[in-house]
């Protein structure tokens, strides 16, 4: 029974309707950033944009970013090197304790983040770590590096195991195998799983709130003012830091079209 | 199995497992050793005892694990109801349309939940973005729905609905559209095909999703936090207070225990129901 | 085919845990033949192959490769190629570079290497533009070419095929039978071919090998197992087939609970006091009104008529079960369902299955 024109329309309805409602916090943050006021009501009556001049000037602001940018690029790169083998492990090979080590990632991403943090930290303490941004790292890695492995896992399901035997039969060794034929072709997962684990990382703030010691990130700040003591940079620096993010992807899919077809060109001509 | 595959997937697991090693299980087992110390200590190395769980029930913190347990099963009921539409919807019926919702889903994960939870203040509260504006317009008022128990369990709502509609599309895209058209073939009504067809096959999404947005708001503690203000205390509240204020690290692991063995023995029993290659990818 | 073995098997077992999926197999495989080897899924033909590219480690046996023994030697130092069943041509890669990959795992100069690709591209009949095409803009038959051409490239000794053709419609799986087989007879390689279609193994194979529960019923050629099967499994899997159950008395003479023998009639192979199964093919059964001038007959009703394309097919319900004539189509019938008939044939045009079989 196909589902008739009428159900349809209502199921359309429907979608657009969820996705106002999951973006409907962001447009009040975004328009209470451009308030004049210091205590914000709506509607708004003069608009302005010093609070994104007075954030820009900001030294707190700048070390808040700083922090949040070097926290985020090192749990990618850690994510997507551990996530390559991970997935192949996870996905590609047989090998003994396969099921184990499945179930062994998906519970981190079951776990609440609050508790993981805590754990780290007292795990820390009882090794005589001073938590600073360095232990917030590890702290992200338990929740984003497993979430990163399942998305190249996905990928790694998907690719047909004779082509690294076809590449072996024809003389390859492991390692050629690796380079040649494995990593090219989970390259796109790869490259989502990076976009995904740094995106993880910036928003994050159970994991960072107990793990970054005198070190502060953006969203451990935001959460602070907005549990006690409201700052008008609340909403600017919100807004700053989603539009920071969905800039990164917008860029990051144009990056991968033009790459892409940069590769049919020059499979052409050559 | 052959030996080298043995071999491969041994050392390729290697690199997470010693991260989750350092990262995930020695710090769990800290917080056990921790929960049976004495009072107030800053270190494990003591006669270990079990005041820290007499606390559990002689200080009322059961109370806020129900609460956090009752405001979870909610959320999860309440997002079942809705994320079944959308997901059958987003698995059978919208084409193009499906990528769409799933980047806007997406890239709303993206956005600290912070700022999401934030926004609905800015949107819910007295002067903010519904009611300021029907005041100024109509003149009509009505009282803030913030910092009551209904919102928090929005706030769950809002925040997990990723969680519940990616797994839930991937459990009814599992269901081959032959055995529903068969079904309705040999007479079966809509509601028949829904309970007898779509929901035992789409089982392994429903478990998964289920359990997963249970987990995460059973943990929760922005939600109550910022929107709920202080109308009921979430357990993660709780440990969060026994860490930080109370100074009190054998109360806030006991506390923690109680919600990891809670927690942990669902997403293993849920875990080890599905088939994970079967869900992510072929059947091998 | 007097060249001494170029592959040699001996003794050769394959065990997953309690299961044994190759049972204690000898073979050899003659320099430059075309070696098919058939059975129904499950037989243990994938198994087999997987040993001799070196995918999978034999638990028991030898392998040989000429005066080399190779069967601890991993896949990618054996001098072998396989074709696979789903191509395995990498789809990051243009056409070229599937093709030299092997050669440049060999660190061939990239010159040679573009002149060896285009000798194979001209071998395989794809045009030299191809060079540059992309894996996904290549047609099912294309595809098909390239896998060869890439598996040519470094000159193997042996090429394996498993099942390369099961995944394609008939019409081009017709074709590239054929152009398989003509490709073997301009290289001179010695090829080995995995299918489950004896159809398909007929067309194109010097030598078969029927393989069942990890054993070879039959090694021939093709002839010889549609002809002359050893066993009722080799009979029944060639396609259809009668059987008949025969047995022969002290002093020689036939008995048979469904025929009737023409007097003094004498098989060689049933000895006296012996029993066993004759076979005869379809297309071997006449249709008369009486046994005269049949060494073998029997009565039987018209059950039902199919038509085959060339040929008709008739089920003929006997004493025996049912009985399969095939005829051509200008030869038809026009004998309708129910009316009886009598079933003749030849000794000449019978094979006997012994009792052991």
């Amino acid at each position: 029974m196909p589902t008739s024109r009428s159900t349809r329309i209502v199921l359309y309805v429907y979608g657009v309707l969820v996705i106002a409602f999951l973006y409907i916090p962001l447009v009040s943050v975004g328009f209470a950033s451009v308030s004049k006021a210091r205590y914000l009501t709506f509607p708004i009556k003069r608009y302005s944009t010093k609070w994104y001049g007075e954030a820009l000037g900001s030294s707190t602001v700048s070390e808040l970013l700083t922090t949040s940018m070097t926290v985020a690029v090192l749990v990618t790169v850690i994510s997507v090197v551990v996530a390559f083998f991970g997935a192949l492990a996870f996905a590609r090979y047989h090998w003994r304790f396969r099921t184990t080590f499945q179930k062994l990632i998906l519970l981190p991403i079951f776990f609440p983040q609050t508790v993981l943090g805590l754990a780290l930290l007292m795990w820390f303490n009882s090794l005589g770590i001073i938590p600073t941004w360095k232990t917030a790292v590890v702290a992200h890695l338990v929740w984003i590096a497993p979430i990163a492995t399942l998305i190249v896992a996905i990928r790694a399901y998907s690719f047909d195991p004779a082509l690294e035997e076809a590449a072996r039969d024809m003389g390859a060794g492991t390692f050629t195998i690796l380079r040649e034929i494995t990593l090219p072709l989970l390259m796109p997962g790869l490259v989502s799983a990076g976009l995904f684990a740094f995106l993880l990382s910036w928003g994050n703030f159970p994991l960072s709130l107990f793990t970054t010691g005198a070190d502060s990130t953006l969203p451990e700040w935001l959460y602070a003012k907005m549990v006690s003591g409201y700052s008008p940079l609340v909403p600017t620096l919100g807004v700053m830091s989603v539009v920071g993010s969905f800039v990164l992807i917008i860029a990051a899919f144009a990056v991968a079209r033009l790459l892409r077809a940069n590769k049919e060109t020059s499979a052409v001509q050559d | 199995m052959n030996r080298l595959d043995g071999r491969l997937g041994f050392l390729s697991a290697l690199p997470l497992v010693l991260v989750l090693l350092l990262s995930f299980l020695a710090p769990m087992a800290v917080v056990a050793l921790f929960s049976v110390m004495p009072q107030k200590v800053f270190s494990i190395a003591n006669m270990p005892d079990f005041s820290a769980y007499s606390l559990f029930f002689s200080q009322g913190y059961y109370k806020s694990l129900l609460w956090s347990l009752g405001m979870a099963l909610t959320a999860t009921i309440i997002l079942l109801l809705i994320c079944w539409p959308l997901a059958y919807a987003m698995a059978k019926v919208f084409g193009r349309f499906g990528l769409v919702l799933t980047v806007a889903v997406v890239m709303s994960l993206f956005v600290s939940e912070n700022i999401r939870l934030f926004g609905w203040v800015l949107t819910l509260m007295k002067g903010g973005l519904i009611e300021g504006h029907l005041r100024a317009w109509t003149g009509l008022s009505f009282e803030s729905p913030l910092y009551d128990v209904p919102i928090i369990i929005f706030g769950l709502v809002y925040v997990y609905l990723p969680f519940m509609l990616f797994p839930l599309a991937q459990g009814i895209a599992m269901v081959p559209d032959d055995t529903r058209q068969a079904a309705y073939d040999l007479g079966a009504s809509r509601s028949q095909v829904l309970w007898q067809i779509e929901v035992p096959l789409a089982a392994p999404g429903i478990v998964v999703g289920s359990l997963l947005t249970f987990v995460l708001a059973a943990g929760a503690l922005a939600e109550s936090k910022i929107l709920g203000g202080q109308a009921v205390i979430a357990i993660a509240d709780d440990i969060e207070t026994a860490f930080t204020f109370g100074q009190n690290w054998p109360l806030g692991s006991a506390l923690s225990m109680i919600l990891i063995v809670i927690i942990g023995g669902l997403a293993l029993f849920g875990v080890s129901k599905v088939d994970l290659d079967a869900i992510m990818g072929r059947k091998r | 085919m007097g060249s001494p073995g170029l592959l040699r098997l001996r003794g050769v077992v394959k065990r997953f845990g309690s299961f044994t999926a190759v049972r204690d197999i000898d073979l050899d495989i003659v320099e430059g033949e075309f070696f098919t080897i058939v059975g129904p899924s499950g037989s243990g033909k994938s198994t087999l192959i997987r040993l001799l590219v070196g995918m999978d480690e034999v638990t028991e046996g030898e392998i040989w490769l000429r005066d080399k023994r190779i069967d601890k030697t991993p896949a990618n130092l054996r001098p072998t190629c396989m074709v696979f069943q789903s191509l395995a041509l990498f789809p990051h890669m243009t056409v070229g570079q599937n093709i030299e990959f092997p050669l440049k795992l060999r660190k061939e100069p990239q010159d040679k290497r573009r002149a060896r690709a285009e000798e194979l591209l001209d071998l395989l009949r794809l045009p030299r533009s191809y060079y540059d095409k992309r894996i996904s803009q290549c047609s099912g038959g294309e595809r098909q070419r390239v896998a060869l051409a890439r598996a040519l490239a470094f000159d193997p000794e042996i090429l394996f095929f498993d099942e390369p053709l099961s995944a394609l419609d008939y019409r081009l799986r017709k074709t590239l039978e054929k152009e398989l087989k003509d490709l073997h007879a301009r290289t001179g390689k010695t090829f080995v071919y995995i299918t489950h279609s004896l159809e398909e193994a007929m067309v194109m194979s010097d030598r078969i090998a029927i393989m069942k529960e990890g054993r070879f019923e039959q090694i021939a050629v093709a002839d010889e197992i549609y002809s002359a099967p050893v066993s009722r499994f080799v009979a029944e899997f060639m396609g259809e087939v009668n059987l008949f159950p025969l047995s022969a008395g002290a002093d020689g003479r036939i008995a048979s609970d469904a025929l009737s023998v023409r007097p003094g009639m004498r098989l060689s192979q049933l000895t006296p006091g012996s029993g066993g199964l004759l076979m005869v093919r379809p297309e071997y059964v006449r249709l008369a009104g009486d046994a005269d001038g049949f060494d073998f007959s029997l009565k039987g009703i018209v059950h039902g008529e199919y038509a085959l394309g060339s040929r008709i097919q008739y089920e003929i319900e006997t004493v025996n079960g049912m009985v399969t004539v095939e005829k051509l189509r200008e030869d038809r019938l026009t004998a309708t369902e129910g009316q009886t008939l009598v079933l003749g044939f030849n000794a000449e045009n019978t094979h006997f299955i012994g009792e052991a079989a």
